[in-house]
């Protein structure tokens, strides 16, 4: 019998299938070529795939032979590279490999065959010229390989504080390589009592403390209050030119001052010392502050604006309700209370009305601040075994991740304004400490190293 | 297999003309081209299986993603070393004053902080310890040194 032909079409169809499918592997299915862009002004320096630009920051060079210049550009070349360190966006290929570099003699000599052999992708050059007045300084980023200039910019001003062109550097730089908003020039506040103690001849005085301002790192540290009274918790106004603290200056009774640090006018008092009223927080616009009061017979929250006016209840809870913080949009308050039995982190809407929800499920919790945009954080300190320390609680996910880890007690925590870092006060080091630390547990630097030293707060 | 007879319908229709005629076969015998194809589906059938390298995930995209990298890294300390104090560090010239920066940041990625060490016969002592001085700061934890076998000479 023969076959009939028409059998064999399902059977070579069937086989026919088979090879398309069995020579359809990933490699044909490859994309299209992606058609060539006209290629832009490259103007960011990268390294290679996968990892962080590595950048050298050389001394300034002097143009002028007096030695505060010469001082002025050591100065910013070690400040800018301790910025940019700061951040860790970049890999800082450390000074001391530098030594046998010749400095730039102008923007167009540079020695870049030397910067490629240490391995740099961009080097930061200057130049300090003393003017009438002042002094300039001009600063240009170059990319080493292809020996161009990625950023150019010119300063002029004092001489007295190198240290702030330095830091306006390393924010431009930062802005402008990584869009990343730097921190170097703000400012951190905390009380310390190390004046007091000067004053009582060593004995510690905890009924002495005064309120000081630094630099992000620690520099150029600074008194602002001269009370010899107790003076806590300073908080900054959104504008960086206030700060808010609680005082017992007046009658041994704590009030909330506001002190408008850069003008010399004494302190305002909003609440005119009507009860007693301490623990201060300014609201993210700057218009309202928030504030534990007992001025009805219990520690409550209240909501006032920056004059004292419209004075409004938060809460109403036989309980201790206190260290209120603002919610980034400045429509919910976090704060602790120990209406369940021990102290907890709860959130309320900045207008009230709703009951508080709870947040944190320690054996301890306290002193809550909110991080701002884009983390939608609340750091608080909690008792963890015998020590506090730093807990960071995800408000979306409702997750909590520990940053330190029973090294002394770790209090008080604040966001830095890029919410990339945080300050806390720390007992890691014998006496009680304002540190810096990344959110993400790394990069620990000492601030203070004097005195005893509490409850810090971050510029914005 | 079944057993095909050619002429069983060809001739059939020419019974009775009292001629037989050797017909030629007017089809394709398909039958052993599909017994071969039928073997050679089942023999794709199965090592098609077998031909698959792994699993296909995509991967996410992070910016800061670490590559790992096993490559080895070399140090070869020429015979000029001592007039010059540059080394190569695989390709790249090298002065001796970065080659611990260097070495510093080709094992940031690495999980084996080691290095080879390739000197020349006339390199001192003297000059290869201070080579793997700057290693040593530069956080390496192994140093091989890289020699060759000797030949049939014995050199």
């Amino acid at each position: 019998m023969p076959i009939p032909s028409y059998r064999l079409a399902p059977v070579v169809a069937a086989m026919a299938a088979f090879v398309a499918l069995a020579t359809t592997s990933p490699l044909g299915q490859q994309p299209p070529p992606t058609p060539q862009q006209p290629s832009e002004l490259e103007l960011t320096i990268s390294g290679e795939p996968g990892t962080p630009p590595k950048f050298a920051v050389p001394d300034f060079v002097a143009l002028s032979g007096d030695a505060e210049t010469q001082a002025a550009a050591r100065a910013i070349g070690a400040v800018l590279w301790d910025d940019l360190q700061f951040e860790r966006e970049f890999y800082m290929i450390p000074r001391d490999t530098y030594g046998s570099i010749p400095s730039a003699k102008s923007f167009q000599e540079v020695p870049f065959d030397r910067w490629l052999e240490l391995g740099a992708d961009g080097v930061i050059i200057g130049f300090v010229q003393r003017t009438g007045t002042g002094v300039t300084v001009q600063v240009r980023v170059f990319n080493v390989r292809t020996r161009t200039s990625v950023f150019a910019k010119e300063y002029s001003g004092a001489a007295s504080n190198p240290r702030l062109y330095a830091h306006t550097v390393a924010d431009e730089v930062h802005q402008q390589q990584r869009g990343l908003r730097g921190v170097a020039r703000t400012k951190l506040t905390f009380s310390s009592d190390r004046d007091g103690e000067r004053a009582a001849g060593g004995v510690p005085n905890r009924n002495v403390k005064e309120i000081y301002v630094a630099d992000y790192d620690g520099a150029n540290q600074r008194r602002v209050t001269v009370t010899k009274a107790l003076n806590i918790f300073p908080v900054w106004s959104s504008d960086g030119r206030a700060l808010a603290y609680t005082s017992y200056r007046r009658n041994n009774s704590p009030d909330i001052y506001i002190s408008s640090i850069y003008q010399g006018t004494p302190p305002e008092t909003p609440l005119k010392g009507r009860g007693q009223n301490w623990l201060s927080s300014w609201s993210p616009d700057g218009t309202r502050i928030a504030f534990t009061s007992n001025r009805d017979g219990n520690a409550e929250l209240y909501v006032m604006n920056r004059d004292g006016s419209n004075v409004r209840r938060l809460t109403n809870h036989p309980s201790i309700d206190t260290t209120p913080t603002w919610s980034p949009g400045g429509n919910e308050i976090a704060f602790t209370s120990d209406r369940s039995g021990r102290p907890q982190i709860y959130l309320i809407p900045a207008d009230g009305g709703v009951a508080p929800r709870r947040i944190s499920n320690e054996s301890w919790a306290d002193r809550a601040t909110w991080a701002p945009a884009p983390y939608n954080e609340i750091a608080y300190s909690a008792l963890i075994g015998s020590t506090n320390n730093i807990r960071i609680y995800d408000v979306a996910s409702g997750e909590r991740r520990q940053i330190t880890f029973g090294e002394g007690s770790n209090e008080s925590p604040v966001f830095s304004p890029n919410g990339r870092h945080i300050a806390f006060m720390s007992t890691r080091r014998g006496r009680s400490h304002i540190f810096t630390i990344g959110r993400d547990g790394k990069n620990l630097r000492q601030i203070t190293t004097s005195g005893n030293n509490y409850t810090p707060d971050w510029s914005r | 297999m079944p057993k095909v007879s050619p002429g069983a319908g060809a001739t059939s229709g020419r019974r009775g003309r009292g001629r037989r005629v050797a017909s030629s076969l007017a089809e394709i015998n398909v039958v052993p081209l599909v017994d071969v194809m039928l073997v050679l589906l089942i023999i794709f059938m199965v090592a098609a299986p077998m031909m698959q390298h792994g699993l296909d995930v995509n991967l996410p995209v992070s910016r800061r993603a670490p590559e790992l990298s096993e490559s080895r890294l070399y140090v070869t300390v020429p015979e000029s070393f001592a007039r010059e104090r540059v080394v190569r560090l695989n390709d790249d010239r090298v002065r001796l004053d970065a080659l611990g920066e260097r070495v510093r940041q080709a094992l940031l990625n690495q999980t084996e902080k080691q290095v080879f060490l390739a000197g020349d016969g006339a390199v001192t002592l003297q000059q290869l310890l201070e080579v793997m001085d700057r290693l040593k700061d530069a956080g390496v934890e192994r140093v091989g040194i890289v020699a060759r076998t000797p030949g049939p000479t014995g050199r």
